[in-house]
């Protein structure tokens, strides 16, 4: 994800990495806290050796000031990437799996662990639950916020239909 | 846990049943439960779990079958319908998810309803239900009829009607389960306001959003608890977990 | 506590306004009711006590003494009991023609001016004069002349000056039934001697006697007499210092043979009962039925109304208010409600029965319009208070009894399930299915209907059975005298009856519509689910009319011999009706439920299902 965003950034204007971390910290609101500027200059490095991206500077500048543009390959992949409709998969998959794996193998009760991870997630909804009421209605921030709670209200359905169906296996008929 | 005036609700072993024979319905089946004042409960579960009955048994609406209830410190169990209707006049205010309001009056006076009953004379009770309709943000409003205003007008309504007589515990039951989202946003921030201003709140719902809006996550199942969980106190979490930003390899 | 007054005011006056139609037609059926009863029980007090008031609106005597000489009016004049006396006047009798009609007159000779004791109140022209004569009311009546009529007396030729009643003398036809009148020669060729008449009199026995009273200026009377009819008796009028001591005092003072004959007040007064005697059979049993009339339509609408409360109760309660304070706001709405209802009724009563009360509507009585007594008042306002009670008792009951919230969603009392007729009614077709089911689901409403309409049947049918007596009897007696005079008997009977009937006619129309009406509201769900699924505005229109047919049939078969019933317990001897009217009441109700049915059904189908149906569940 981040690098096709990095790319599409630039469609705008050749930019340096802090004006470009500030435009994510921008639209992304708090979500983007996590994101430091040394993370987003290893994403400009890889695009720059993929041929996606060059480089306008002078040899003597500071890494930092280095200002970066699209090359036509980065132009290419961007339009690409308008035009690409995968949505994102969340990785239910994975955890269905530990389940499993925690039956077979006697690791740990099922349940308990959807106990945990639907506590977890019941946190997370409240923190998100909060930062959307701090944020301004209608704003990009809060509409990004109101996206990732529906999708945990979505994935708590699904634990709880799990919570069901494991606390079924486990009682004897 | 012995009884001390910070626990304002008091439930040991009770229960709910309809019908008999082999009609028996088991709303409620032997639930224990402690509130504290200034506590927000949460419950949640899906339809026909209990949660609704168990909401009108802490509010006086109907009687347990069995068990022990104590609201504000009297034995709702035990009380004849005329102490019922005073607990629920003074100590308790109730939020629907029909709203509930009477049809032929005004907002101001749906508000002042609860005053009038409690014997407050009509400039006090007017005063009051002026103060509370600003609150609620519907000081314009204040002589609409019910069908003149919006769901979420309505539940607003309904809230500052249940803040009337300074009560000191408010239940909701599913309120916002008649609204539009907008709607739904504002009377979350109504209700979290109170919170924050030390009320006490039950809140039944089946939205996780809203149930983590409480202190306290209780979860029923089949009439019973099946799980609870502690909302506040711990660490902030990271929100920046959601992009999924690559680590520094 | 003026919170709370304030809470209550509001409460009822915006409900009131917010079903205005529903408080409307209630007022409307209890004014009716209680009109109803204003006017039934001002008729009752004019037939019941016509006498005592015509004796204290005329002065009347407490002893009359038939004289055969003056001289015998002084022993009577000073004995000890006697506070006061007038006369003694002359009495004569004549043959009296008019407009092919012929009678007896019995002819007092009054003085112009009004006497201390019996002054006859006039009740149409004026008081005796020479050449005019004054008749007695029911006497003119029956002979059909009024004021500025001619009569002759004797073959001399008199104008009829004014009308009167007293309290001396019983009126017509039984004029003489109290006195045992001696020597009363008459001459000229009348068949029934009034001497025989008087004297022989059983009134036992059928028919009028064709003799009534006169009044005329004593030189009038004078000149009348002749050597052929002289003047035989006197009567004096006798005011006693205790009017209870009146039949001793006649005991004691009577001389039958060739002395003074004695009557007293009070075989005046049982004289006088006679001619109302049947008015009452026709108006105690036809009250009744106004009555129960009236209060089954204020039962349906009632009926009602209780179902909208049970939601009002829950949120009253769940907002705190107390059993007693929510069982308040219904009591002051109803006896709101009903008070004014019971003024309006009152008004249109007073206003009302003098039309049936006032010579026009032949009842014995007097003086003035009746009066609406302050126990009528008491009994009316009664009534309504009564209704509002009642009405307010159930949400009262259910306020202290049942779970709030059950109450709120007005599932204290889901509809009942009878296996056996839902699966009968599977093969019928879609109206009898659809008609069939919404009378199990709710028995109670069908029984409410079933008797609305057993109460109207039974009122017809009684109405029918008393018309057919009084037309046999009028038919058996011929109706009219020997003289050819009309029965004051059998008519004032048919024009009791006539006013009796038209009353009920008007409320049972009211009855049956407010009954068809609701029974079709309280379908309204039902009727648009029925839609919703698919079924036909005519199908679900024909399936209200079988349910209302449904539940109206037992009730109209019910009300056949409740109405029988009634008329034989008030006419004992009374012949029952032919029975072809009496399935065409049956038939005729049944058809009159179905028509009207029809209406609101119609109106109802032409609404949207989804209106209905979120109105409903809201």
């Amino acid at each position: 994800m981040q690098q096709e965003v990095v790319l599409a950034m630039l469609a705008k204007e050749p930019s340096h990495g802090y004006e470009l971390r500030a435009r994510l910290a921008r639209a992304l609101g708090p979500v983007a806290e996590g994101i430091n500027e040394a993370q987003m200059y290893v994403t400009l490095t890889r695009l720059e050796k993929g041929g996606f991206v060059a480089r306008l500077d002078a040899p003597t500048q500071r890494s930092d000031r280095k200002v970066y543009c699209l090359t036509p390959a980065g132009q290419e992949r961007v339009t690409e990437w308008m035009s690409d409709v995968s949505w994102p998969r969340p990785d239910l998959a994975e955890f269905h799996m530990k389940l499993i794996a925690a039956a077979q193998g006697a690791l740990a009760d099922p349940v308990s662990l959807i106990d945990a991870q639907r506590r977890d997630l019941l946190r997370r909804l409240r923190e998100v639950g909060r930062a959307v009421m701090e944020e301004e209605k209608d704003s990009n921030a809060a509409l990004l916020l109101e996206g990732i709670v529906l999708r945990l209200q979505a994935d708590l359905r699904w634990l709880q239909a799990c919570e069901i169906a494991w606390t079924k296996r486990s009682t004897p008929q | 846990m012995n009884a001390s005036p910070t626990v304002l609700v008091h439930a040991k072993g009770l229960r709910k049943e309809y019908g008999s024979g082999e009609g028996l319905v088991r709303a409620l089946d032997a639930v224990d439960l402690d509130i504290n004042r200034g506590e927000a409960v949460a419950v949640i579960g899906p339809s026909g779990c209990g949660k609704s009955t168990l909401l009108h048994l802490i509010g006086g609406l109907d009687r347990p079958s069995a068990g022990v209830l104590s609201v504000a410190g009297q034995r709702v169990d035990e009380l004849s319908e005329r102490a019922l209707a005073h607990l629920r006049r003074d100590e308790i205010g109730f939020v629907f998810q029909a709203f509930h309001l009477m049809d032929e009056l005004t907002a101001q006076e749906n508000v002042e309803l609860p005053a009038l009953l409690a014997g407050c004379t009509p400039s006090e009770a007017r005063a009051r239900a002026t103060a509370l309709l600003e609150e609620v943000d519907l000081a314009d409003r204040a002589r609409h009829l019910p069908s003149m205003l919006s769901g979420g007008q309505r539940q607003r309504v309904a809230i500052a009607r249940a803040l009337a007589n300074d009560p000191e515990i408010v239940l909701a039951d599913e309120p916002t389960g008649n609204l539009d989202s907008a709607s739904a946003f504002e009377v979350l921030g109504l209700l979290e306001g109170l919170h924050a201003k030390g009320l006490t709140l039950v809140i039944v719902t089946h939205d996780e959003r809203i149930a983590t809006t409480a202190d306290r996550l209780i979860s029923m199942r089949d009439g019973a608890f099946v799980d609870e969980t502690r909302l506040t106190g711990g660490s902030r979490g990271n929100l920046s977990t959601f992009a999924e930003w690559e680590r520094l390899s | 506590m003026r919170g709370r007054a304030l809470l209550l005011t509001r409460l009822v006056r915006r409900d009131i306004r917010l079903h205005l139609a529903q408080a409307i037609l209630l007022v409307v059926a209890i004014a009716v009711a209680t009109a109803t009863l204003t006017m039934a029980l001002a008729l009752n007090g004019v037939t019941n006590h016509p006498y005592a008031a015509t004796r204290a609106a005329t002065k009347g005597p407490d002893v009359v003494a038939y004289l055969t000489s003056p001289s015998q009016a002084k022993p009577l004049i000073q004995a000890s009991e006697v506070a006061a006396s007038n006369g003694p006047y002359p009495i004569n009798s004549a043959v009296l023609h008019f407009d092919g009609h012929t009678a007896g007159a019995l002819i007092e000779g009054r003085s112009e001016a009004l006497a201390g004791i019996d002054r006859p109140e006039v009740l149409s022209g004026s008081w005796v004069r020479p050449g005019g004569v004054v008749l007695e009311r029911t006497f003119a009546e029956a002979l059909g002349v009024g004021v500025g009529g001619r009569v002759t007396l004797n073959s001399r030729s008199f104008e009829v000056a004014g009308i009167a009643v007293t309290a001396a003398q019983p009126p017509y036809p039984n004029l003489c039934w109290a006195t045992a009148i001696a020597s009363l020669p008459i001459k000229g060729g009348y068949e029934t001697s009034v001497q025989g008449a008087c004297v022989n009199l059983n009134f036992s026995a059928e028919g009028p006697r064709d003799v009534g009273l006169v009044w005329m200026t004593e030189s009038n009377l004078l000149g009348l007499a002749s050597k052929a009819n002289p003047i035989l008796d006197y009567a004096l009028n006798i005011k006693l210092d205790d009017p209870a001591e009146a039949q001793a005092f006649a005991d004691t003072h009577t001389f039958v043979s060739n002395g003074p004959v004695l009557s007293t007040w009070e075989g005046i007064a049982t004289a006088d009962a006679l001619l109302v005697h049947d008015e009452q059979g026709v108006l105690k049993p036809g009250a009744l039925l106004l009555a129960l009339l009236a209060i089954a339509s204020v039962a349906v609408l009632v009926g009602r109304r209780l179902s909208e409360y049970a939601r009002r109760v829950g949120l009253l309660k769940a907002v705190g208010g107390t059993p007693s304070v929510v069982a308040a706001t219904f009591l002051v709405e109803n006896l709101a409600l009903a008070l004014f209802a019971a003024v309006v009724g009152l008004v249109v009563g007073w206003l009302a029965s003098p039309l049936l009360t006032n010579p026009g509507a032949a009842l014995i009585g007097t003086a003035g319009a009746p009066a609406i007594s302050p126990s009528t008042i008491l009994e009316v306002v009664g009534l309504a208070i009564v209704v509002a009670l009642v009405a307010s008792l159930v949400p009262a009951v259910r306020a202290a009894r049942s779970s709030t919230v059950d109450a709120m969603n007005d599932m204290a009392r889901p509809p009942r399930r009878r296996g056996i007729l839902i699966r009968m009614s599977r093969k019928l077709p879609i109206p009898a299915l659809f008609g069939l089911r919404l009378v199990a689901r709710r028995p109670r409403r069908a029984l409410l209907s079933a008797a609305n309409v057993a109460v109207t049947v039974m009122g017809i049918v009684a109405v029918i059975a008393f018309h057919a007596d009084v037309n046999s009897r009028v038919s058996t007696a011929s109706g009219l005298t020997a003289g050819g005079l009309s029965d004051p008997v059998v008519n004032r009977d048919e024009q009791m009856l006539a006013v009796i009937t038209i009353m009920l006619v008007a409320l049972a129309v009211l009855n049956a519509l407010f009954t068809t009406w609701a029974s079709v509201l309280d379908a309204r769900r039902s009727s648009a689910l029925m839609r919703a699924l698919g079924a036909r505005a005519r199908q679900v229109s024909s399936g209200l009319v079988v349910a209302q047919t449904l539940s109206a049939l037992p009730g109209a078969i019910v009300g056949i011999p409740l109405g029988l019933g009634l008329f034989k317990a008030t006419v004992k001897s009374g012949a029952l009706p032919s029975p072809l009217w009496l399935i065409a009441t049956v038939i005729g109700t049944l058809v009159a439920m179905a028509a009207l049915t029809v209406v609101p059904a119609r109106i109802g189908s032409m609404q949207s299902i989804v209106e209905v149906l979120q109105s409903e569940a809201a």
